[in-house]
């Protein structure tokens, strides 16, 4: 697993640029428009491709509606989006419908993604509905090659997702996500909805699928052992901003901005021993409204190093280390190098204690 | 890859499932059997019963006559057969029950769905719909039946006039509740994330609708269409009674009905046969519609 490294000259398939997404506020009888849920405001990453970029925080902080922008599910209120090379963030439907089998989506809830009233040929064989001419006997074997790739029996496919388990319609979403030999996958927190054992499964499944068929993947969750177990690099977000984006290891190991230990400080330990010892950082207050966002960095409300600079300014996101970008102003003014050391220090102990 | 197709057994049609769990439904099953014969009655009834022809002096003798051999369920206040009577009204009563909900149905499906899928829509449809729920509804249909009645049956003819004039109107007069209802469930049907799916795939508005959203409406749209066929039935026995309706000597059900009512106290088997069939046709299609309903849904015809 930890040997998944992406090839030599990673090539970027997906680039997103200063991507914002507000959904408007309506009023009164006219209804008016009298704000913006910033959901997105304005956050910027790569994808490598075959990589899996963890996307992670706490909920409502705009982790879904990321990956649905990426997709075009929704139009983005601002931004660049390009996938492959082609930029989409104001394609419309017919420039989309072409590109739509490249990019594909596994949803958070195995239940409701699932029509009840399809059988499982009919869910999975409906991408292949929409973008192939596929005859009958076609579309049948490569229904089956699908529900061999994620492990489901072939008896099943005239039955209905109610008769299956959460695990099993899990694969079925994964399997209607692949039909259409897709190159990036937006996993909507494909585990939130299983139990422990089925979460694993199912991870290890689509791990074993991006093996095999060269998957890219933008992971979204917030179970922070999942993502540090399937991830290559992590961005943490916080109301509708991106906190930290690190490799996965350097992320774990020594995180740097303050929301980020909070996060992980909150993982708990295995091993009682540690457990007991394990020192939490404790945030204080409630994520503000992300109508009504602090003028400032998004943390500076509930940070515990916030400094003055920190209510006035939004910090942008800059690459500290190589690979390694952080939103925070404890960064800015020091050198890179030994500011990190210096502002991780305090918090060694806890880290420790994550890092098994 | 070759011999795993062949190895697995062909799959049970859809509509074989939907039969073999409709079967279950023994209300259903009931409602099947009472529609069944009612329309063998009124379709085949008046081949087999041809009552003879009575003189008018015959007749005057013999109205207002209890059920008897001669005639099963008597004979009206023109010594009229009853029983051919009903037969023939039942024709007519139960094609405008049929005939109008669907319209109805269909009319207020397709509103329903417009204004729930697209949001530029709504307002307008769902204001249009309000608007048919607040007109006073007899005004309008008297005013529909005075203006088009006789152009109308200049070209297909007085009866056939009539039933087209009534179906349509009482079609387009009824759709409303059936289009709130579709609205409200396609409002929340549409953020599923199947729905969501669908069009991560690309699928144009219509594919998903027809794909997802309507299937999903069948069960709402099921309690609407069956309650709407009674009221199809009872309104064309309003505007009959109104003279409205189809013309004096062409019988329905509902005017049946009302011819009775004045010798109720008298004679109340002239209430009693065609207010029994009205029931029967709704108590049964209701029965259908539910029986229907459940065999369309795979949670419950699983079990």
């Amino acid at each position: 697993m930890l040997d998944r490294d992406a090839p030599a000259t990673p090539r970027k398939l997906v680039e997103v640029k200063g991507l914002k997404m507000y959904f408007p506020i309506t009023a009164g009888v006219l209804r008016r428009k009298v704000g913006d849920v910033k959901a997105l405001d304005g956050i910027s990453f790569d994808i490598f491709e075959g990589e899996t970029l963890g996307l992670v925080g706490e909920s409502g902080c705009g982790k879904s509606t990321c990956g649905r922008v990426i997709l075009r599910l929704y139009a983005p209120t601002a931004g660049s989006i390009r996938i492959d090379g082609t930029e989409i963030a104001e394609a419309d439907n017919q420039t989309l419908r072409p590109l739509r089998p490249s990019m594909q989506m596994v949803f958070q809830d195995p239940q409701a993604s699932l029509n009840p009233r399809m059988t499982v040929a009919a869910i999975i064989g409906e991408p292949l509905d929409e973008h192939t001419q596929l005859s009958k006997t076609e579309k049948l074997d490569r229904i089956y090659e699908l529900m061999d790739a994620v492990g489901l029996n072939r008896n099943f496919a005239n039955r209905y997702p109610h008769e299956f388990s959460g695990g099993q319609r899990q694969r079925i979403g994964i399997a209607r996500a692949l039909a259409l030999n897709p190159k990036f996958i937006v996993c909507d927190e494909p585990i939130a909805a299983l139990d422990v054992s089925i979460q694993a499964q199912v991870v290890n499944l689509l791990e074993d699928l991006q093996d095999r068929l060269g998957l890219t993947y933008l992971f979204i969750s917030h179970d922070l052992s999942m993502v540090r177990h399937i991830a290559d690099r992590v961005a943490v977000m916080y109301l509708g901003r991106i906190a930290e984006l690190a490799p996965r290891d350097a992320l774990y190991d020594r995180p740097l901005h303050p929301y980020t230990q909070a996060l992980l400080s909150a993982v708990p330990e295995p091993d009682p021993g540690i457990e007991t010892d394990r020192k939490r950082i404790i945030l204080t207050g409630d994520v503000p409204s992300p109508a009504n966002p602090p003028k400032g960095c998004n943390f500076c409300t509930r940070c515990p190093r916030v400094m003055d600079v920190c209510r006035d300014i939004k910090p942008d996101l800059a690459e500290i280390e190589p690979g390694r970008f952080v939103a925070c102003h404890l960064y800015e003014t020091t050198a890179a190098a030994a500011g990190s050391t210096g502002a991780s220090e305090d918090y060694e102990r806890n880290q420790q204690g994550v890092s098994l | 890859m070759t011999d795993t197709n062949a190895a697995i057994a062909p799959p049970e049609t859809f509509r074989a499932a939907v039969w073999a769990q409709f079967r279950k439904h023994k209300g259903a099953m009931f409602g099947l059997v009472v529609l069944t014969l009612l329309v063998v009655f009124v379709v085949i009834g008046p081949m087999l019963w041809v009552p003879e022809k009575l003189k008018v002096v015959e007749a005057l003798k013999s109205k207002n006559l209890g059920p008897s051999l001669k005639f099963p369920m008597g004979t009206d206040q023109l010594g009229r057969d009853q029983l051919a009577r009903m037969m023939a009204a039942g024709k007519v009563s139960l094609a405008v029950g049929f005939v109008a909900m669907m319209i109805a149905i269909f009319l207020g499906t397709f509103v329903g769905v417009l204004a729930g899928y697209f949001k530029r829509l709504d307002g307008i449809l769902m204001r249009l719909t309000d608007m048919f729920l607040a007109l006073p509804l007899i005004p309008l249909l008297l005013v529909m039946v005075m203006l088009f009645r006789d152009k109308i049956a200049r070209v297909l003819g007085p009866e056939m006039g009539a039933f087209i004039l009534i179906v349509f109107a009482i079609g387009v007069t009824s759709w409303m509740h059936a289009a709130r209802i579709v609205r409200g469930e396609v409002l929340a049907l549409k953020e599923r994330e199947y729905v969501l799916a669908s069009r991560s795939i690309g699928a144009s508005p219509r594919r998903v609708i027809l794909r997802h959203i309507l299937p999903n409406v069948v069960s709402p749209v099921m309690v609407a269409a069956t309650l709407g066929v009674a009221e199809a039935i009872i309104t064309e026995s309003v505007l009959s009674f109104l003279g409205l309706g189809f013309p004096p000597d062409f019988p329905t059900w509902g005017r049946l009905l009302y011819e009775g009512l004045e010798y109720m106290q008298l004679y109340p088997e002239r209430v009693i046969f065609p207010g029994l069939a009205i029931s029967l046709t709704v108590l049964s299609v209701n029965y259908i519609g539910d029986g229907l309903r459940d065999a369309l849904d795979p949670r419950i015809r699983g079990r």
